[in-house]
């Protein structure tokens, strides 16, 4: 983004996520799917119903509903790990975020409107799929459930889109 | 409630991608996108195993995962607790995947991309279902169990083996709307599959063959097993695996692509079942459409249950027809034969037989034919029992186990089709009478013996 401050501080790393990869997972009607994993070590997923991504880049929030969630948020509350997959349903385009102090956090001022307009886009891609909106929102529904944020700084990005290269590491971005 | 496995295997179709995590062994949690989930039993399910990605590393260092999947149509979601096993990389249920693998990658522009390495299969330990809007389920097209009764109830009313055939492919059409379909028989050597009925199909394509392993027929009887693609796949049309082994192995095979294989040329969803009976394969039931996803896990155990009381029939004739005692019927007086006289040419590295030069028949069904005219011609008979056959020299049957009926149906609908000059009917139980209306002229070749040029392009 052209508006981002110019000095950033040198001892904090840099993002792994640019502005049009931020532009892709919050408004391109991406699938996404959050993961997480407990002490134990078994692992934990649910589906995310929107994003939001800070302006500078490192911060990246994902919206689940709190009832459908149940073991994500407790494995993130207890081991702050996270892994966050972003997925164009028309061409497969999949990237991963993964992040090692995710917390939960209540919706801030904005984000019904995010998750509304995630809504519209996530039915366009998949209705050019030929899946129709009443499904779409069936696979995104909140039944109108509480709604939290689950926000991480991404430590690492991954190129999944299918095919012997997925997993492999993003370059920095510029 | 705990829905079971096998009441949610339609999630596992694939419509909706299945999203997995798992975690390494510092608990560094890892999303996937999974192209293929396969429902192996109550317990099981198999994923594709295509590349060493994080998922694969995941799971041999630490065997738990989450799975989600979707249902098609009421977009209900399952999160499903799974248990890494073990990694199959060859038999039936890897086939069964493989060829399922090739459709979808077909249909996702994937071709090239996806290629199955291995069957990961995984014990299911817990099904929740993931509170959450449902729509209403379609009405479902038709009964499967009424239709299955309905077309269970035909083959037990079924006394001859041909009409046995007609009526299950009849009854497919009726019952279950299938409207192409075809059944196929094992060669006694079993090395390959020969099309005794087909529905639905500008030619029947009886006497066409199939190797043992090519394409979705050829697969589901070499393994054994369903296979079932719910999108066109080239990996695995006829057309192309048959001229390519035809190419391969030169003139012999040239005449198994002389009858063309019956199929759709715009065939999408495709089933072959095996037929087996007595711990045996004996054939394979196959049907096709030109829709996507047109058969479904119950379509596919509506049709193995179908195929289960096909092959039991089948061998029952077979059982019966050999135990029949014969009715002597008298010779029928000699029927003129005029015109030109047809040249009859039979090749005995093959047992392929000629009609002028149209190709009629090889093998077991072309020594037959050959056994039948010698005798219509050296010794003027036109009847002919089952069970002299069935002890003739001359006609190498496989083993005793082979169809004869089969083979005498496989002639019979071949010599209909063709429109011959000579023509084999049944004369009573246990019996068959040759006409010809033109004199024959029989020509024995011997090895190496140059074919009619028709057969050879």
């Amino acid at each position: 983004m052209l508006d981002q401050p110019s000095s950033v501080p040198s001892a904090v790393p840099e993002s792994p996520i640019d502005a049009e990869l931020a532009a892709f997972i919050t408004t391109a009607g991406v699938s996404i799917s959050v993961g997480s994993s407990g002490a134990g070590l078994l692992p934990s997923i649910t589906r995310g119903i929107g994003c939001r991504v800070a302006t500078d880049q490192r911060r990246v929030s994902v919206f689940v509903v709190a009832e459908q969630s149940r073991e994500v948020l407790d494995d993130v509350r207890d081991t702050r790990r996270i892994a966050a997959v972003f997925s164009q349903p028309c061409n497969h385009r999949t990237l991963q975020l993964k992040g090692r102090d995710a917390v939960v956090e209540a919706l801030e001022a904005g984000d019904r409107e995010r998750i509304e307009r995630y809504r519209g886009a996530f039915s366009a891609e998949l209705g050019a799929i030929g899946f129709g909106p009443l499904f779409t929102h069936a696979l995104i529904d909140s039944g109108g459930g509480e709604i939290v944020a689950i926000a991480f700084t991404p430590c690492a990005a991954f190129d999944q889109t299918p095919g012997p290269r997925a997993g492999e590491p993003l370059a920095h971005a510029k | 409630m705990t829905p079971r496995l096998d009441a949610i295997r339609e999630c596992l179709e694939g419509a909706v991608p299945g999203i997995m995590a798992t975690c390494a062994a510092d608990g560094t949690p890892n999303v996937a996108y999974l192209s293929q989930t396969e429902y192996v039993d109550g317990q099981h399910i198999a994923l594709s195993y295509q590349f060493f990605n994080t998922t694969r590393r995941n799971i041999l260092a630490n065997p738990e995962a989450r799975l989600i999947v979707t249902h098609p149509h009421t977009g209900e979601r399952f999160r499903l607790r799974l248990r890494y096993l073990r990694t199959e990389t060859a038999g039936p249920l890897f086939e069964r995947m493989k060829a399922k693998l090739a459709g979808i990658a077909s249909h996702t522009g994937m071709s090239g991309v996806f290629r199955l390495l291995g069957s990961d299969i995984y014990r299911v330990s817990a099904i929740e279902r993931i509170p959450g809007a449902a729509l209403a389920p379609p009405p479902p097209r038709a009964s499967l169990l009424a239709a299955l009764r309905a077309v269970s109830a035909r083959i037990a009313g079924c006394r001859e083996l041909d009409l046995l055939f007609s009526d299950t492919l009849d009854g497919l059409e009726a019952q279950f709307d299938i409207r192409h379909a075809m059944v196929l028989l094992l060669d006694g050597a079993g090395t390959r599959l020969y099309t005794i009925a087909s529905r639905g199909y500008e030619a029947s394509g009886v006497g066409s063959e199939i190797p043992l392993g090519q394409g979705v027929i050829g697969v589901a009887a070499r393994e054994g097993t369903p296979i079932r693609i719910g999108y066109a796949t080239l990996e695995y049309a006829y057309g192309r695996a048959i001229r390519a082994a035809a190419e391969a192995n030169g003139l012999a095979a040239a005449l198994e692509t002389e009858i063309p294989l019956p199929g759709l040329a715009d065939s999408a969803s495709q089933l072959a079942v095996p037929i087996r009976a007595a711990g045996r394969l004996l054939g394979v039931l196959y049907v096709e459409s030109p829709h996507n996803l047109r058969f479904g896990y119950d379509d596919e155990d509506a049709l193995v249950a179908l195929a289960g009381q096909l092959g039991a029939t089948m061998l029952s004739l077979q059982q019966a027809s050999e135990l029949q005692e014969e009715v002597v019927v008298p010779e029928p007086p000699p029927q003129p034969s005029e015109g030109r006289p047809v040249l009859v040419r039979h090749y005995a590295e093959d047992d392929s037989v000629f009609l002028d030069d149209d190709y009629l028949i090889k093998g077991v069904a072309g020594s037959i034919f050959w056994a039948l005219v010698r005798d219509h011609v050296e010794s003027g008979r036109s009847t002919f029992s089952n069970r002299e056959l069935r002890l003739d020299p001359r006609i190498r049957l496989p083993d005793l186990s082979d169809n004869l009926e089969a083979r005498l149906i496989l002639l019979r609908r071949r010599l209909n089709e063709r429109q011959a000059c000579v023509r084999l009917e049944k004369a009573g139980r246990g019996r068959l009478l040759l006409t010809a209306w033109r004199p024959l002229t029989l020509v024995e070749v011997g090895q190496g013996g140059a074919r009619p040029d028709s057969a050879c392009c």
